[in-house]
């Protein structure tokens, strides 16, 4: 299978209800996601922001405890969902 | 300061240059803890005498102090801040000058873009590019 007809995969997320998706935890965010080939895209509050751009995550004003849909595609596309998904509830 | 290795590991060093040394080192502190401590981060800001302005000199320093080791990308506020820039490139040897990415991009989302991306370990050359695509990043 070619890495193109990888299926998109998608991953629901919640942040702890301490922590938004502002500064520190954005930046961690998208440093997480740019370890990935894969494209990786995080919507919330019916946006939907490119996760390794952090100017994209922080437009996102995602607040402590809101779902987070995570969904990604090409090469990596299910390590990079899974890796975003396990991390997003454990950020600080 | 611009502690790198002179292998060329470690992060790419933010060069911020402003009117402001109270701007630059907010703006410092901001991309700091977005991006994390691994990045070096460099500011110079303010006229000789500390009021607000440019102080070519130190402009130059700066640069020639960031183009070590992985390199470094420039972001700089507006006027004479940016004409102190392009005055320090005419003083680089093209070793330095190799090794440094000015960035013509908005500040504050450039420097914070341009951390997060050097975080990461990129090039100065990338660093730049993702600073100069906050030009076109919707705020509202």
């Amino acid at each position: 299978m070619s890495p193109s007809s990888e299926p998109r995969v998608e991953r629901h997320a919640t942040l702890p209800t301490d922590v938004a998706l502002h500064a520190r935890p954005a930046g961690t965010l998208v440093r997480a996601a740019s370890a990935f080939a894969a494209e990786v895209f995080v919507s919330a509050n019916g946006r939907r922001a490119n996760a390794k751009s952090i100017l994209d995550i922080l437009a996102l004003g995602a607040e402590g405890g809101v779902e987070l849909l995570i969904d990604a595609s090409g090469d990596d596309a299910a390590e990079a969902a899974e890796h975003l998904a396990l991390l997003v509830p454990a950020l600080v | 300061m611009a502690g790198m290795d002179s292998n060329g590991n470690g992060a790419v060093t933010l060069v911020l240059v402003s009117h402001s040394a109270e701007l630059a080192a907010g703006l410092a502190e901001m991309a700091r803890q977005i991006a994390g401590p691994t990045v070096p981060i460099v500011t110079v800001g303010g006229a000789v005498d500390g009021s607000l302005g440019t102080d070519g000199g130190r402009v130059l320093d700066a640069m020639k102090a960031g183009a070590t080791g992985a390199g470094a990308v420039v972001l700089v506020d507006l006027g004479s801040s940016v004409l102190s820039v392009r005055a320090a490139l005419t003083e680089m040897t093209p070793e330095e000058l190799a090794n440094l990415s000015v960035a013509d991009a908005p500040l504050v989302e450039g420097a914070v873009a341009a951390a997060v991306a050097a975080s990461t370990g990129c090039t100065h050359v990338e660093a730049a590019r993702v600073a100069e695509e906050a030009r076109s990043v919707a705020k509202l």
